[in-house]
């Protein structure tokens, strides 16, 4: 695949590709991520099952992080291209800075399909989940 | 924005057939839950939902239909799936629920299935 619009890291080896989605922090905008993740994901020819894999991490990252959100704030999704691997990180300010509970369906799917999760909390109360997945029919 | 998620009800014999078609996430996994409720509350306990049309289903989701299994099982009722499609499937079988509900292949097997 030719890349018009490739930039590259600070070590100018690899291609790095940064998408960023910024959206009202309302379950009803997580179906129009949905969509743009399946876009992104196909772009780095992800198989089927990875597209749908990762559009459902995606969707389960950002709807564990809803009902903390201050309201009206504004939930970023930043996607990195790189090889074939895609790094989503969602983020949003967040009532209580807790990071999400790892007891729970949701972190169980999120975990199971994206592979590589993680979580940390800014001290200004910022919460980012950041998941990682490798496409191409790889294992991860 | 309407929720994109439609739930249509029918009665087969003693089974409420429950058949969601869409999709199932937070923004309209309520609409479901609420559905499940009313029927609760009209004295429905053996339900067989309907999963073949639905195109995405999330934790959301898993959480109404567990909430709906709490429900009927309260009136010692059933609640059984009907869903083939591997995506999906892949959820409950993610979450361990696949041991937590009867999932059928079909509507007509669900309905011949012990309640």
């Amino acid at each position: 695949m030719t890349e018009a619009t490739q930039t590259t890291d600070v070590a100018g080896a690899k291609p790095r590709d940064v998408v960023v989605i910024t959206l009202p922090a309302s379950s009803a905008y997580l179906s129009v991520l949905r969509t743009a993740t399946a876009g992104l994901a196909a772009r780095l020819d992800f198989t089927i099952d990875e597209i749908e894999d990762l559009r459902i991490a995606v969707d389960e990252a950002c709807a564990m992080m809803l009902p903390q959100a201050v309201p009206g704030a504004e939930i970023s999704c930043e996607f990195a291209l790189e090889g074939d691997t895609m790094t989503v990180s969602v983020s949003v300010l967040t009532l209580d800075g807790e990071e999400p509970s790892r007891d729970t369906f949701a972190w169980t799917v999120l975990a199971a399909l994206a592979g590589d999760v993680s979580s940390h909390s800014d001290p200004d109360q910022r919460v980012t989940i950041t998941l990682r997945k490798r496409g191409g029919g790889s294992v991860r | 924005m309407d929720p994109d998620l439609s739930v249509a009800i029918r009665s087969e014999g003693d089974r409420t057939v429950v058949a969601v078609s869409g999709e199932i996430d937070v923004y309209t996994a309520p609409k479901l839950r609420e559905h499940l409720i009313d029927l609760v509350s009209g004295g429905h306990y053996q339900l067989v939902v309907d999963l073949e049309g639905v195109d995405f289903l999330d934790s959301t989701g898993l959480g109404v239909l567990v909430g709906g299994l709490k429900r009927v099982r309260a009136h010692d009722g059933s609640l059984h799936l009907v869903c083939s499609q591997d995506r999906i499937l892949k959820i409950f079988r993610i979450t361990g629920l696949t041991k937590v509900f009867p999932i059928h292949a079909s509507v007509t097997e669900a309905l011949s299935a012990d309640a």
